[in-house]
């Protein structure tokens, strides 16, 4: 059901946005000198190439037939390079990049969250507030001043691209050198943002888990703050979980403007140029990849949650 | 045989933000003796589960003891090395039923697994089946359901949860049980059922004595051996239940008996009184005898020179009235 809702709504949401885009289409011909007559049919040809000349409720039902057959279509700006192409090429370097920062912002802000709600005192004053101050930098701010101190001030790291220019993808030693050289940036630039998020929550789930009745009654017994931390962390991490599915979820737009400010080829780019050449199947190529990950991301956190807490087991179970 | 557990001139006080201090526990001299229930009484507030709290050392920030010392199997427990005092004491010698035991087991854990966690803990060399073992072995004894080891807390009833606390609190054969409010959260017939699981672990002998803290002095009159009544951190009156509840001597003591409910016949007809006034500030408790703002036969020593104990027999009082 919500996968038809945003479905349509990935159809319908491009087609409000001003401008005919087979006009720009054309007119960037027009430079070349070619008659006008000529231009009026190389017009009509892709209005119906495209199927822009049907009525808007022709286009739905045939954009929902294709889609059946996996098929979305041929993009406009790069005809005749078909959307599942661009969106296979594109899709390796989002995820590339976004899985690993993904779980390495999660994992480390996870433990210090936890290490600055269990120790307190000065640790937990400066972590957190360090914490509180990098998550609070918008995201893109970040990944300017980074670009700026590392990349062209002192040019230790590449201004943008996810390789050097001339060179091709290819599995080869020089070539994953080059890339990781270009990856650092947009990466820290992401994990750092994603480390204090997670910290700061990690903290307060930590914070409250270590004033529950079962925590005062295990230390009461004699057990060891090992064991004890244990627990805490175990259930701290629970709400923690759903904020890792929702990251994995939004992984593909999220990174937009990280990707647009270091020209990285991945979906997030390969979208904001769509959109600003009002290129109507590109666009709603990238929302649909959205839309399936943040559908799988929900649906594969409810199921491990009814792995990992025994309460939901429960209610899921109907025992409640 | 030598006390249990013994405190002595017992003080400690919660410490608030600008230096303000809560006397909740100020000066509290109280043996508990083997083979004995103890209950400790008093109003909300008066500091009898402070004193439970540092007597079974799970006093944290900010309540902090000033002054006295507690003494247990030979150890000046207040300064045992918090870490040989979580090994040697803690679940060991001296137990606790915490109040809210609704929710003092980890939600997410199976109560089998807590039961290994706390029983390796003490004894490292013990194999998670022998652990196990030992736990149905003493749900059998005391005739609790097996299924209990493989729940999780939310699958078992609030008596059921009080009572598999208390099982598990009791493990290691500790002598003393720190039980507190260990029934108020719970429905008649589950009280009765926490209060006989209590008996048995004490006629079994799998616990030596029990300090029973409570607001309920009916359940007392059931359960205790001696009572010791507590108001605004201090204690008026220590003596055998017959003493406290047939013949009080203190005025607090009486005011108190007078409040509660009995189901005999001489009471049926009788008016119940609750006590004028309310307790004292404990930021700033009134000087001399601190029950005097509300007592009604108080003398002009009682507002100016705190009561000095006298003790006849096993009872102890702290009134003027008495010297």
């Amino acid at each position: 059901m919500a996968f038809f809702l945003a479905v349509s709504l990935n159809f319908f949401l491009p087609r409000l946005i001003p401008g005919n885009p087979v006009k720009v289409l054309v007119s960037q011909m027009a430079t070349g000198g070619v008659q006008s007559d000529a231009l009026a049919r190389i017009y009509d040809n892709y209005m119906r190439e495209f199927g822009l000349d049907q009525p808007l409720h022709i286009q739905f039902l045939r954009y929902f037939a294709n889609l059946f057959r996996g098929d979305l279509g041929t993009s406009f700006m790069l005809y005749p390079g078909k959307v599942s192409n661009l969106i296979r090429e594109a899709l390796p370097w989002t995820v590339a990049l976004q899985v690993p920062t993904i779980l390495v912002g999660w994992i480390i802000g996870n433990v210090l969250g936890a290490a600055c709600a269990y120790k307190g005192g000065k640790f937990d004053a400066i972590a957190f507030t360090s914490a509180l101050a990098v998550s609070n930098i918008p995201y893109y701010c970040l990944a300017i001043i980074l670009l700026y101190a590392l990349a062209v001030s002192n040019p230790i790291f590449p201004v943008g691209g996810g390789y050097s220019f001339g060179s091709y993808p290819e599995l080869s030693l020089s070539f994953l050198l080059d890339a990781l050289h270009h990856y650092t940036l947009p990466f820290l630039s992401l994990t750092v943002v994603a480390i204090g998020g997670q910290a700061i929550g990690m903290r307060e789930m930590a914070l409250y888990e270590l004033t529950t009745d079962y925590v005062h009654y295990s230390k009461a017994l004699g057990l060891s703050d090992k064991k004890v931390i244990r627990y805490v962390f175990r259930n701290a991490m629970l709400p923690q979980i759903t904020g890792l599915a929702i990251s994995f979820g939004t992984m593909m737009g999220g990174a937009l403007v990280t990707e647009t400010v270091f020209s990285y080829p991945g979906i997030g780019s390969l979208l904001f140029t769509a959109i600003r050449q009002t290129d109507y199947p590109l666009i709603q190529g990238c929302t649909l990849i959205i839309t399936v990950a943040v559908l799988l991301a929900n649906f594969l956190v409810d199921i491990a949650y009814g792995f990992i807490d025994p309460r939901i087991r429960a209610a899921q179970l109907g025992e409640r | 045989m030598k006390n249990l557990l013994e405190a002595q001139n017992l003080k400690a006080y919660y410490r608030l933000v600008d230096g303000i201090q809560i006397r909740a526990v100020d000066g509290v001299t109280l043996e508990l003796r083997p083979n004995e229930v103890l209950g400790i009484a008093g109003e909300s507030g008066c500091g009898k589960s402070t004193l439970a709290a540092v007597i079974s050392l799970t006093h944290n920030p900010p309540l902090h003891v000033i002054d006295g010392e507690v003494t247990a199997n030979g150890f000046d427990l207040l300064r045992l090395p918090k870490e040989q005092a979580r090994r040697e004491i803690k679940g060991k010698y001296i137990s606790v039923v915490p109040q809210g035991a609704m929710n003092a087991l980890n939600p997410t854990q199976r109560v089998r697994n807590f039961a290994i966690d706390m029983l390796q803990e003490h004894q490292p060399d013990m194999t998670k089946q022998d652990a196990v073992d030992l736990a149905r072995a003493r749900l059998q004894e005391l005739s609790l359901p097996e299924r209990v080891l493989t729940s999780y807390p939310h699958e078992l009833s609030g008596g059921m949860k009080q009572r598999t606390v208390i099982v598990l609190s009791t493990l290691l054969n500790p002598k003393v049980l720190i039980a507190d409010e260990p029934t108020s959260a719970l429905d008649v017939s589950s009280q009765r059922a926490v209060i006989r699981l209590l008996m048995t672990l004490l006629d079994e002998q799998i616990i030596t004595s029990i300090a029973f803290i409570t607001h309920e002095l009916p359940l007392l009159r059931q359960v205790a051996d001696r009572i010791a009544v507590m108001y605004a951190g201090k204690l008026v009156e220590v003596g055998t239940m017959e003493e406290i509840i047939f013949q009080p001597q203190h005025p607090y003591t009486k005011a108190l008996m007078g409040s509660m409910l009995v189901p005999e016949r001489h009471v049926r007809e009788q008016r119940i009184e609750g006590i004028p006034g309310v307790p004292p500030d404990l930021k700033n408790p009134p000087a001399g005898c601190r029950f005097h703002p509300r007592c009604t036969q108080r003398i002009e020593w009682c507002t100016q020179e705190e009561p000095p104990p006298k003790t006849v027999g096993d009872r102890t009082t702290w009134c003027w009235l008495m010297h």
